[in-house]
């Protein structure tokens, strides 16, 4: 059936979780790639042979007249799928700039195609560019402030960080009582933890135990 | 406690100077900007003057770290300076990304650009043209010739294919007519929420009501309802 394989593809990104990305599908999407081009092929030589017959293609409706427009539509459908595959995409990927930073971890690098790495990049310079302008970051503060200060955990170790006025050394496991701001750039990282959403979290999931 | 102030129309008058200071203003145009589905007017000047004001505090904090006020004053000043940088930041970033979402419709109109800062400008232009390269480079240049626009579904499609206007659905827009919470802040009188008026709802002050974006659009932009 035409089309099914283009469908399928929304498919895959519609049942996936919001903000969530599934591996660039490239074996489906080569495919339907080839699907519109033999539609094409298929459309033209309609044409030429309506042509042939000396037959006004604007006019004439016949049997090729249709064919000729099922393939068009066909094709336009396909177009319209594989758009908005690339385009729910790019969204979720320019999202990852807000959510994760300007360097992806892995395992996300690896479910984008070469131009959707490129589209981040270029995407997150042109944040950055807007920033500088402003002369202001709005990767942090990320959530409204409750306290200036909170207790964190360290889960990587950091080493001997400069904060302000004085410097510390993060070890992995440690727990310290800190400034917000100055770790923000850490729990971006997923570096160190905020234990305040630590116990939110666990008791959310002792709950469900329940 | 709200029924004497009520009454007290020198508390009220004070709540509202107090209501007017900038950060209220941010704030204001925060949440407006939220709640509403399209890009709203940015406030250059008022940007400006609360950045001015953090830039206020900061120096204040500086100068009680050098004279040794007590931490606990101290700690008051940041927590209000947190607060209001988090504000703007989360303005700003409410922005960015209504402009991420809707970049390609905004880039057409003249009247959406000129809502925009300059450098909200230079930003949603960059990012146009980086998704129109990105599809350009993953779909488009596959695709057979004629069919290979960005914002034309065909070489030979016009503005009704098929009963349908192709070209204007593949750019994402805003949802007009959507619902939306507000409040009024002064009385506005009987409003006429469609064109033909058959529709129409007495707006008293300080009063929510939950109405299409579309109809009270103008009264959000000339400041009467705010959106919540």
């Amino acid at each position: 059936m035409y089309g099914r394989r283009a469908s399928q593809l929304l498919k895959e990104v519609d049942s996936c979780e919001a903000g969530q990305l599934v591996p660039f599908n490239s074996d489906v999407f080569d495919q339907v790639i080839r699907e519109c081009n033999e539609h094409n092929t298929q459309f033209q030589s309609l044409i030429r042979k309506m042509v042939e017959q000396n037959l006004d293609i604007e006019t004439t409706r016949n049997d090729d007249h249709y064919g000729a427009a099922v393939h068009h539509l066909s094709l336009l459908r396909n177009k319209r799928c594989l758009m908005a595959y690339m385009y729910n995409r790019a969204e979720v990927i320019q999202s990852f700039r807000w959510k994760i930073g300007p360097v992806l971890p892995h395992e996300i690098q690896e479910k984008l195609h070469f131009s959707e790495k490129e589209y981040f990049k270029n995407h997150s310079a042109a944040i950055k560019s807007y920033m500088s302008e402003m002369d202001i970051d709005l990767t942090v503060d990320m959530v409204p402030p409750k306290d200036p200060y909170i207790q964190v955990r360290v889960l990587e170790d950091i080493g001997e960080v400069s904060l302000g006025d004085h410097s510390i050394s993060l070890t992995k496991n440690s727990l310290h009582f800190l400034r917000r701001t100055d770790t923000e750039q850490f729990i971006s990282q997923f570096w160190i933890s905020d234990m305040e959403l630590v116990r939110k979290h666990n008791q959310a999931d002792s709950k469900q135990e329940w | 406690m709200s029924s004497w102030e009520d009454d007290d129309s020198a508390a009220a008058a004070a709540a509202a100077a107090a209501a007017s200071t900038d950060v209220e203003l941010l704030k204001r145009a925060w949440r407006n900007e939220k709640a509403s589905p399209e890009i709203l007017r940015f406030d250059s000047p008022l940007v400006s003057r609360v950045r001015e004001q953090i830039q206020l505090l900061e120096e204040t904090l500086d100068d009680f770290g050098e004279s040794g006020v007590d931490d606990l004053v101290v700690s008051l000043y940041q927590m209000d300076l947190d607060r209001t940088l988090f504000l703007l930041r989360s303005y700003l970033r409410l922005r960015l990304q209504k402009i991420e979402k809707y970049m390609m419709h905004i880039s057409k109109s003249e009247d959406l650009l000129s809502r925009l800062s300059q450098q909200e400008q230079r930003f949603a232009k960059s990012c146009t043209e980086m998704m129109e390269k990105h599809l350009e480079q993953s779909v488009l240049s596959k695709l057979p010739y004629g069919y290979d626009s960005v914002t034309r579904q065909s070489l030979s499609s016009t503005e009704d294919d098929m009963g349908i206007p192709f070209d204007l659905i593949i750019i994402p827009e805003p949802q007009l007519d959507t619902f939306v919470f507000c409040k009024t802040k002064s009385d506005v009188g009987a409003f006429q929420l469609d064109d033909i008026g058959e529709e129409v709802v007495d707006l008293v002050a300080d009063d929510l009501y939950v109405l299409r974006y579309k109809s009270i659009k103008g009264l959000v932009e000339s400041g009467q309802i705010d959106l919540i």
